[in-house]
């Protein structure tokens, strides 16, 4: 079994629900994140589109994350899922650097690495992630890509612009995309002004953790 | 339709690994290089060996002190250490290095404990595996660096090259300022080659930097970018500071130094050296954070 994702940008509308359901369900604190979607605005008025991109992490078959950890709290389970050992980690942070997705965060209250399961604990009980089940247009498609039956193996045979991010990493992530667009999975394709938009703050923060 | 911007994110880690980390290479560079060149010149010059002997200890376990302290301070579990020696992930180069740095810490213990006892012997015994500890001691991080593939100007093997010349600048750098500090002990000739070694590392080092940021040829955009941010962004004045201070003048002034005997140069020449390591180290380290990654 090898666990994966897949989003259908087309379906995707920026609602949140998805990012909503993984912070209650997974505890996330404040100013961290597991899954989050971004948007981009491309173009200019009157000719402009907006991209939707749910980002989670991508449970990469070959994660650096995972490489670089030393003391194993990054993981591998059996059905593919990149797991992560609270009590094990240290808190060094080379996952974060190592991670070229920016999915993984020091979360601020318990002082180790975090980052998207797949909502492990739920697959192991037989229940969907979170995300999939709240997002209303079903854009979140997950499920077993060894199963020739299962949806998303159906939908990555039946999709010519299946994309990852990042593929030239070789991460061989176990995240997909359909119907999306560079601008959308290349963080340089866009650009990122910091200060107020339309609907939030756009922001680096300078420094993590508490030194 | 032209240009495209994120207009709504959340707020994102622009520095994970800052100044301890920088601190952190820069201190590791000085007790490695103090510790290969001391060997290096106790095998060369045994008449002068009472210098190394006694420096190459002291500077190493202050150093790597220094490197220790820094490393686990920058841990947001500060206590729980421990577990890279009882939990160890042995794909990992974070790993590595500590494992490599506990056993060049009890080399530097034991040399430290032959000067005090003057028992050279003990010393002489472990130089070989302490040397070998100390080059890995040195390019270790270069793997660390190597495996955050996310930062893709960090590259295996040149990071291991800048390194090994940057213990060299440091080594010979920190020789120079206690020989001066106490009153020019050194004979001329090892006073001078300690400056050799300084010139020298310094010209190849900014060589290596010069020439991967101007003329090698990016292999992605992220690196592309991550150039214009040490050569014309916001980590430039950190980087061409560093650049000057690591590099050209202590070049300049150890020119002098050694062509017309005047050694307070050398010395003046070894404070900027090492001021300006810890610039470009830490420009080196900066820049790629800053842009984004999802
Ligand atoms: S996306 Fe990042 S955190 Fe997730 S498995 Fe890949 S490297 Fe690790
Ligand atoms: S922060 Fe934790 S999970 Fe990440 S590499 Fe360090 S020990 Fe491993």
């Amino acid at each position: 079994m090898r666990l994966g994702f897949l989003v259908d940008l087309s379906r995707c509308m920026g609602c949140m629900a998805c990012a909503v359901a993984c912070k209650a369900e997974n505890n996330v604190p404040l100013h961290s994140w597991r899954l989050r979607v971004k948007y981009i605005d491309q173009g200019e008025f009157p000719d402009v589109k907006r991209h939707f991109v749910p980002l989670r992490c991508n449970h990469c078959d070959n994660a650096p994350c995972e490489r670089i950890c030393p003391v194993s709290a990054l993981h591998y389970l059996p059905n593919g899922i990149v797991n992560v050992d609270h009590e094990r980690c240290i808190g060094c942070a080379s996952c974060m650097m190592a991670c070229p997705y920016n999915a993984i965060y020091i979360d601020p209250i318990t002082n180790s690495a975090d980052k998207c399961t797949y909502c492990a604990h739920r697959i192991e009980v037989g229940l969907m992630p979170a995300c999939v089940v709240a997002c209303p247009t079903h854009a979140n498609i997950f499920g077993d890509l060894d199963d020739p039956e299962s949806e998303i193996s159906k939908y990555i045979k039946n999709h010519r612009d299946v994309m990852v991010r990042k593929p030239e990493l070789n991460t061989h992530p176990k995240h997909f995309y359909v119907r999306g667009s560079t601008v959308a999975l290349d963080p340089l394709a866009s650009e990122r002004p910091e200060g107020y938009t339309i609907f939030t703050e756009v922001k680096f923060l300078e420094h993590i953790g508490g030194h | 339709m032209i240009g495209a911007e994120v207009t709504f994110d959340v707020a994102l880690p622009k520095i994970v690994w800052g100044w301890l980390v920088s601190t952190n290479m820069w201190a590791k560079s000085i007790a490695t290089g103090t510790f290969l060149l001391g060997i290096y010149f106790i095998k060369k010059y045994p008449e002068q060996d009472n210098f190394f002997r006694k420096w190459l200890p002291i500077l190493g376990l202050i150093f790597i002190g220094i490197t220790l302290l820094v490393t686990v301070l920058d841990l947001h579990h500060i206590f729980r250490f421990w577990k890279i020696f009882f939990h160890p992930h042995f794909t990992s180069a974070v790993t590595l290095g500590a494992w490599v740095v506990s056993a060049f810490v009890i080399v530097l213990l034991i040399s430290f404990w032959s000067w005090a006892t003057g028992n050279k012997k003990l010393l002489d015994r472990v130089m070989i595996p302490g040397f070998i500890l100390a080059f890995f001691s040195t390019i270790y991080t270069a793997g660390i660096m190597g495996e955050a593939t996310a930062r893709e100007v960090w590259v295996f093997p040149s990071e291991m090259i800048s390194m090994l010349l940057s213990a060299m600048l440091a080594g010979s750098a920190a020789y120079l300022i206690i020989d001066a500090l106490y009153g020019n002990i050194l004979q001329e000739k090892v006073r001078r080659e300690l400056g050799y070694i300084l010139f020298g590392s310094a010209g190849l080092s900014a060589a290596m930097f010069i020439g991967e940021l101007f003329f090698a040829k990016m292999h992605s955009e992220f690196s592309y970018e991550v150039v214009k941010v040490l050569a014309f962004g916001e980590v430039a004045p950190f980087f061409w500071i560093g650049i000057v201070f690591a590099f050209i003048i202590p070049m300049m002034l150890v020119g002098i130094a050694n062509e017309y005997r005047r050694y307070r140069y050398a010395w003046i020449a070894s404070i900027f050296a090492l001021i300006g390591l810890w610039l470009i180290k830490h420009a080196w380290l900066i820049a790629p954070q800053t842009l984004p990654l999802s």
